[in-house]
């Protein structure tokens, strides 16, 4: 699903935030991204967003290319690619509702299916009775799950997450990296960026390790 | 993926691909309708929702408006007037004071003849000096002369009224046997035109700055609204949302800032014309024309509006387009 081969990044004229990153994920993966702040994880799902090219080597997602986008082409790619944030990234202007439609609405799929759909996801993760609510009157950890049936409501064949349990407790943690599994567990490709080991040694997942910009860790499940 | 397939396609195979473009095809097709349709009623809602900054916009564009389509209507009107004047470009044509009256008559049938001449009429010595003391007042100092010291006159209308034709016939005409001086007062309808055309080309020059000050206009104003909704923007362009698709609202704005300056800038000339109207009516009537201004008219309203629409659209098409560039999601 996810191929980096020898992906250098470098930004400006300072040291490498990326550098010679080899891994490959297979589809209906799932595994975390860890190491501390500043050791390249959010640099290097924005390379598989494609929100930057890499200085160095190239990124495969899904058999492609994402060098060899051209740019119109990138937003259809990215509707393949359901992303969770560590800030949320909702509109505070609209419903919880319109908030999980918006990839929908962006896709022009029709009101009624997009209704349905954005209430299952709603359901999945447990909040179909706030679908009115505006992000303001939710708690952090209700925002979070938000955030998540946004990313999921098109069934994207890939789902990333930036420190997703960032701002939680243990107790929502766990509960957001169960709803992570439970994707997983329908043939989702799931990454998860952490820096929470704990959490993460729990769930026995396979763990690639980042310090510094390089790769200096692969351990496949327990 | 998985795609479920509801019906009767799954049974038809070899028809499915097809079908399936074809269904593809017109659901994109409706799916970009909607939008357009929702982005139109949400931009316009947008602006309702602050009226008098809305307002304030757009009037700034209706007064950009409103002097070139003012002007542009004052030469219009001009141009009527040039065309009554045309009909008052005749050759004087004044013949030797020595030809008696059969001559006369015999020298303006010849005048008649004369190739490009639409008519002629004769004004003998006796009718010119008659019409002279009744026109200047100067009844007795005139009554006092012995002999009529005016010739006879033959006032020619020329078939063509280009200034340049009417002085080749003046010449032709003057060549005529028995004409003294044949007279043509061009220089004033010259004049005339002259200024019509400077009017015309300020007029142009004028819509041209006061057309890129309505791009200024709305320019600004989009973006500023780029601005504010910058989270937004970042947000739908990170899950795959289309330039077009982020364009497009701000696009709504802008035509709708566009069409209410020009339903702003038809009301102000409307009443501006109301308000000069008894002043110029009175001023015609005083130099003996019958002149009022001309109104804007149904057509002329819907190219004012359409046009303003337009330059709505475009300024705001301009000011995305650079701000959008600037938008990069963190």
């Amino acid at each position: 699903m996810i191929v980096f081969e020898h992906v250098g990044k470098r930004y400006g004229g300072r040291s490498e935030a990326l550098a010679d990153i080899n891994f490959r994920v297979g589809r209906g993966e799932m595994l975390f991204l860890t190491g501390h702040s500043g050791a390249g994880k959010s640099s290097l799902l924005r390379l598989i967003m494609r929100l930057e090219k890499p200085s160095r080597g190239r990124v495969l997602v899904a058999g492609h290319d994402l060098d060899r986008f051209h740019l119109s082409q990138i937003p259809y790619y990215r509707r393949q690619i359901g992303v969770v944030f560590q800030d949320h990234q909702l509109l505070f202007d609209r419903s919880v509702f319109a908030n999980v439609a918006l990839p929908l609405e962006i896709q022009g799929v029709e009101p009624r299916e997009s209704a349905r759909r954005v209430r299952a996801a709603l359901d999945k993760v447990g909040l179909l009775y706030r679908e009115t609510a505006l992000p303001i009157e939710l708690s952090s950890g209700e925002r979070q799950r938000i955030g998540i049936a946004r990313a999921v409501v098109n069934k994207p064949s890939l789902l990333l997450a930036d420190e997703p349990t960032g701002n939680l407790d243990p107790q929502l943690s766990a509960d957001i990296m169960r709803l992570f599994e439970d994707f997983n567990r329908i043939g989702t490709t799931v990454m998860v960026a952490s820096h929470d080991l704990a959490l993460i040694t729990r769930l026995r997942h396979r763990v690639l390790r980042l310090r510094e910009g390089r790769l200096v860790g692969d351990e496949e499940a327990a | 993926m998985t795609r479920r397939t509801t019906s009767p396609e799954g049974q038809r195979p070899a028809r499915r691909g097809a079908r399936a473009s074809q269904v593809g095809l017109e659901s994109r097709t409706r799916a970009w309708l909607r939008h357009h349709r929702a982005m139109c009623l949400d931009s316009a809602r947008r602006l309702a929702k602050r009226p008098l900054s809305s307002l304030l916009t757009m009037l700034a564009i209706a007064i950009a408006l409103v002097l070139p389509s003012g002007l542009w209507l004052a030469l219009d009107s001009a141009r009527l007037l040039d065309a009554e004047l045309d009909e008052s470009a005749t050759v004087t044509v004044y013949l030797d004071t020595r030809l008696d009256e059969s001559a006369t008559m015999d020298v303006a049938a010849r005048l008649r003849d004369q190739a490009p001449v639409a008519g002629a009429r004769l004004v003998t010595a006796a009718e010119g000096l008659a019409e002279f003391q009744q026109g200047v007042g100067l009844k007795d100092a005139l009554a006092s002369l012995e002999d009529n010291p005016l010739p006879a006159a033959v006032v020619v209308t020329p078939a063509d009224t280009d200034p340049d034709a009417v002085r080749v016939l003046a010449s032709n005409l003057e060549a005529v046997d028995g004409v003294d001086e044949a007279r043509v007062d061009l220089a004033w309808l010259e004049r005339l035109r002259r200024l019509a055309e400077l009017g015309q080309r300020l007029t142009l020059a004028l819509a041209g700055l006061f057309g890129l000050g309505v791009l200024l206009v709305v320019g600004n104003t989009i973006r500023l609204a780029v601005e504010s909704r910058r989270q937004e923007i970042e947000v739908v362009t990170l899950i795959g949302a289309t330039h077009a698709f982020v364009r497009r609202p701000f696009l709504y704005s802008g035509a709708w800032y566009g069409l209410g300056g020009g339903v702003l800038a038809i009301v102000l000339l409307t009443l501006g014309g109301h308000w000069l109207s008894a002043p110029v009516t009175a001023l015609a009537e005083s130099y003996g024309a019958h002149f009022t201004l001309p109104r804007l008219g149904l057509g002329g309203s819907v190219l004012l509006c359409f046009c303003s629409t337009l330059l709505g659209w475009l300024g705001a098409w301009l000011a995305v387009g650079r701000h959008l560039a600037d938008i990069k999601p963190r």
